[in-house]
């Protein structure tokens, strides 16, 4: 543990111990910063009442908390989780409690050297490393001066576009989030989406409506406004019928955190003829090369293509935290409706990656793409677990789904576990996987044209994923491509 | 002794089976054990068709030493709970093949449980599994491929396709990898589909009945499964219970 | 003044001897060819000058333009100025040709202490080459060597000697797969890029016949892992009508 971190932890203990003392109890207290550690229903009266929520979202809460203590954490992924001590860990502080820094300087040179590698312009990498006052000064910088959050939301707006904070939206469009909030991710789908419920502190609501085409990518604005969302995001996405939006999630800078679990839920509606694009770049910090420290990633991402022709594509790059658990899903309920699974996920020294997809056709005609490409290194295990299911109802579904992976060193593991249900004799289904390595041939020949092996092995790495990074939009593909690069330094030679 | 408990649904290997109908003949007996000594050929067939409604598991633990060559030719087709598992475990050059195929209908619940491990360099596998299945039949491939840690070049593959006659048919598949090695092949294809509707029209555009035409392209779906069986009186006897089954099928109305 | 020296080099392949004391001289401005039998460790001269792992050197010395060849990393020898036309040029999935080229020579700017071409000034420069060479752009945008014909490949090493413009080329096999046409413009294409005052070329090659287009100056037979008979380009000819064994008995 850096010792910032353990400052920080020294800070949360201290406001835990004042809030506790407190002689009416904490839990009427909404002056606090900290919940106090562990987790209860005070725990969560307390995270609800510091958002100033609606009794019927407090409600909510407790029931998806009250189920939560009769689950158990799901065991069947291919991974070596140790125990988690749910009591020993701190569920809410309040946003910008972090220490600023000063300077770049009091940055680990680490971070600094992959921000330079990535060509992440220093402004920006202050607001990516929490330097105090760096927020203004990076959106003038990038920007010329004009303020772009302003811009961006009076765009927004004007096209009817509401982007808001979760805890915002709850509080100004309650019908919008109540029709929608768990209709996706039920409170009961899983142990981890369960807590989320219960606890989930921020995160980001999207409601396009009716026939809008969202004017930019909503992924332009958060890369300048990413406030650290804390471990328990909560994401709802809605869009009417025939809107569109473009969302990226997350970044290619390696992100620090100090809460090892990460818990989020993604839920995504797409109504007839609507579209919606997810990218995520998530590159949370994995652990050493010894394989010590590292977050916890165990998200649920799922996606609703209710209407007819709806569309939801997710693409996302994976390269960062210690363990990986997280299944982009499409539940596509509506006729010709079209679920897209585009995936990239590297894994090195002891990082361990459970990831893949389930695309549910209940639609008549509805299709669905499935292309998953796993990079294991190091000691790392990196597995695709996927479900393809077609109902009985649903004629003339289709699926294609290639996963290939790809082994750097014979000490890391490559598992591909996908299942297929079929129930309707009109569908047709085809799966190919393959595994491969970088030939000693294909290193050569680039390295007789000049690339040092570094260079060579990202290459090659980016041509086997580019089917995937050429999903990506194209600000992000650039970084996207460089970020493998560097998150396989080492890894051969 | 210790009997294990009935199994359930949440354990991978029983999935999709149909467990109340194991109750009746557990605990199962231990697997038959083939062993293939280093450098010697096996081939070995089971032509699974018991009586309806009865429950028919077979277990076959399989060991191939060095350099041993091993074959299976499975058609599982009968009684209510048809189940077929393999444990394979290959040494250096060691190959494995199961050619089999599964028909069903009525309420059956046919199923192929494999897993192949190849524990030394250089080990070959090659599984081909074939499904037709109608009214209400559950047909399973559950299929696992280890690839130890330093069992370099070795060459698996799956080819698993199903095909459905009935709305009401299920068809499940599980090919599934689990790689230590990186110098390997490993490739797997699995496909559900229905009758290619170009062939069946382009079969009725020379004057053939669409039923002929079904049954036609039903019986090429499967053929091949059993060439390899060195055997005529044999593979005559595999043919023969395939297509007999089919037809029986199709007598059934199924697919219409 | 010499661009390469050769002198009594041995080595092996996965333990076994190939090259046994071979020794030879390029000058700049001169283009020599290598011919022989097949065995004879022809294509290994040319993955060792290369680099390439598995080709253990274990004696002699090259010097490559002043420098030892040995001292250098496969990518370092590269960015020095020597060029390996590949006998069986390598797929690389997802790549494309351009995508590749463009890294590649950037990375060897940046060792000469150049900068880096811009996108256009690149695109300018890979158009030239592919038109010499009478190669589609399109077929640059393509992944590189996936799904090349035979003779696509051996065309498109050439485009990539042409945009990487070393000093020295040593070509394997060049001609194999090469039609009557394409041989005609891959040899001219050599002649274009590599027959310069500061230039030289290394052909290997089994036949006599791309050595109608590129007209060497010397020619060397490699038989048992040595040179063991040197001449002009009429010893090609010789070669050809008379057949190794009866030259080299």
């Amino acid at each position: 543990m850096s010792e910032e971190v353990e400052i920080r932890d020294a800070e949360a203990r201290a406001a835990a111990a004042r809030a506790a003392d407190y002689e009416h109890g904490w839990s009427a207290d909404i002056e606090q910063e900290f919940a106090p550690k562990g987790l209860s229903e005070d725990t969560v009266r307390f995270i609800s009442a510091k958002k100033e929520e609606p009794e019927w979202m407090l409600e909510w809460r407790l029931k998806a908390y009250r189920h939560w203590l009769t689950m158990e954490t799901p065991d069947w992924a291919k991974l070596d989780i140790p125990p988690i001590d749910y009591q020993d860990a701190y569920y809410y502080a309040a946003p910008k409690q972090k220490d600023a820094l000063k300077s770049l300087d009091e940055v680990d040179p680490e971070i600094l050297r992959v921000y330079e590698k990535l060509g992440i312009p220093i402004e920006e990498q202050k607001v990516l490393a929490g330097v105090e006052g760096a927020r203004k000064v990076a959106v003038d910088a990038v920007f010329d001066s004009v303020s772009v959050a302003t811009t961006f939301r009076r765009e927004l707006e004007e096209a009817g576009v509401i982007f808001r904070s979760i805890s915002e939206a709850i509080r100004e469009y309650p019908e919008l989030v109540k029709k929608w909030l768990g209709r996706v991710v039920p409170m009961h789908d899983n142990y981890f989406a369960a807590l989320n419920c219960a606890v989930f502190s921020d995160g980001t609501f999207v409601y396009v409506p009716e026939g809008v085409r969202c004017p930019m990518e909503l992924s332009t604005y958060f890369r300048i406004n990413a406030e650290n969302t804390g471990q328990f995001e909560r994401t709802l996405i809605v869009a009417d019928k025939g809107a569109y939006v473009s969302y990226l999630e997350g970044c290619t800078a390696p992100m620090r955190d100090e809460n090892q679990l990460h818990a989020a839920v993604v839920e995504l509606v797409a109504l007839d003829d609507a579209e919606i694009k997810y990218s995520t770049v998530q590159n949370w910090y994995p652990g050493d090369a010894e394989g010590r420290g590292g977050i916890y990633n165990f998200v649920t991402k799922r996606a609703l293509c209710q209407g007819r022709n709806s569309k939801v594509s997710w693409t996302q790059v994976e390269t960062g935290s210690a363990i990986t658990w997280k299944y982009p899903s499409c539940v596509l309920n509506g006729e010709n409706s079209v679920g897209e699974f585009y995936s990239v996920a590297v894994t090195n020294n002891y990082q361990q990656a459970d990831t893949g997809t389930k695309m549910i056709h209940n639609g008549k005609g509805s299709r669905s793409t499935i292309v998953s490409k796993g990079i294991s290194a190091g000691h790392s295990n990196n597995t695709y677990r996927g479900l393809v299911r077609v109902a009985p109802q649903a004629e003339g579904v289709r699926n294609f789904t290639q996963c290939d992976s790809l082994l750097l060193g014979d000490r890391c593991g490559a598992h591909t576990v996908p299942y297929i249900e079929v129930r309707n004799p009109s569908a047709t289904i085809e799966h190919e996987a393959t595994t491969s390595k970088i030939s000693d041939d294909q290193l050569f020949y680039a390295m007789q044209r000049g690339l040092d092996q570094e260079s060579a092995v990202a290459l090659i790495v980016n041509g086997f994923a580019k089917e995937v990074l050429q999903q990506l939009p194209m600000e992000f593909a650039v970084e996207a491509q460089k970020l493998l690069g560097i998150s396989l330094e080492g890894s051969v030679g | 002794m210790t009997v294990l408990p009935l199994p359930t649904r949440r354990q991978e290997d029983w999935r999709y089976s149909d467990v109340e109908a194991v109750a009746g003949v557990w605990p199962l007996p231990d697997p038959v054990a083939i062993h293939v000594g280093a450098g010697e050929q096996a081939a070995h067939r089971l032509l699974q068709d018991a009586a309806d409604g009865a429950v028919a598991i077979h277990d076959y633990a399989i060991h191939v030493e060095a350099g041993g060559r091993c074959t299976f030719h499975l058609l599982n087709i009968g009684g209510k709970l048809g189940r077929v598992t393999f444990r394979v475990t290959l040494g250096k050059g060691a190959h494995f093949g199961l050619y089999g195929a599964m028909i069903g209908g009525g309420e059956q619940t046919l199923e192929i449980v494999t897993s192949v491990t190849h524990a030394e360099p250089d080990g070959t596998s090659e599984q081909i599994v074939r499904s037709i299945l109608g009214q209400k039949a559950v047909g399973t491939y559950l299929g696992r491929i280890e690839v130890a840690r330093d069992a370099q070049k070795t060459d698996a593959v799956q080819s698993i396709k199903a095909m459905l006659l009935d709305r009401t048919a299920t068809a499940n598949a599980k090919p599934e990898l689990e790689i230590y090695a990186d110098d390997v092949k490993c490739a797997h294809g699995c496909a559900v589909g229905e009758l290619d509707r170009q062939a069946l029209f382009y079969m009725a555009s020379r004057g053939m009945e669409p039923q002929a035409a079904r049954s036609l392209l039903l019986q090429a779906f499967v053929a091949g499964v059993f060439d390899d069986i060195g055997d005529e009186a044999e593979r005559e006897r595999f043919d023969t219970a395939a297509l007999a089954k089919l037809e029986a099928l199709a007598g059934q109305g199924s697919g219409a | 003044m010499s661009l390469l020296r050769i002198e009594n080099l041995t080595n092996t392949v996965a333990d076994k001897p190939i090259l046994k004391g071979l020794s030879l001289t390029l000058n700049a401005g001169e283009i020599h060819a290598i011919m022989g039998p097949n065995g004879a460790g022809k294509s290994t001269l040319a993955y060792t000058l290369g680099g390439r792992p598995g080709y253990e050197v274990t004696g002699g010395s090259v010097e490559f333009d002043g420098q030892d060849l040995f001292d250098m990393e496969p990518h370092e020898r590269a960015a020095a100025g020597l060029f390996l036309g590949f006998q069986y040029p390598v797929e690389i999935p997802g790549v494309s040709n351009l995508q590749f080229l463009r890294e590649s020579l950037n990375s060897q700017r940046k060792a000469r202490g150049l900068d880096p071409l811009s996108g256009g000034e690149f695109i300018k420069l890979a158009k030239e080459k592919a038109g010499l060479l009478g190669l589609d752009m399109e077929m640059l945008k393509r992944p590189v060597n996936v799904g090349f014909s035979g003779g696509e490949k051996k065309r498109n090493e050439m485009v990539q000697m042409g945009i990487l413009d070393p000093k020295l080329a040593i070509l394997d096999e060049t001609d194999s797969g090469l039609d009557i046409d394409a041989l005609r413009v891959v040899g001219e294409g050599i002649n274009a890029i590599m027959r310069k005052p500061d230039k030289a070329v290394l052909l290997i090659t089994h036949y006599q016949r791309l050595l109608d287009y590129v007209k060497p100056d010397f020619v060397h037979v490699l038989a048992g892992g040595r040179i063991v008979k040197s001449g002009g380009a009429d010893l090609a000819l010789e070669l050809e009508r008379e057949g190794y064994a009866e030259v080299l008995a």
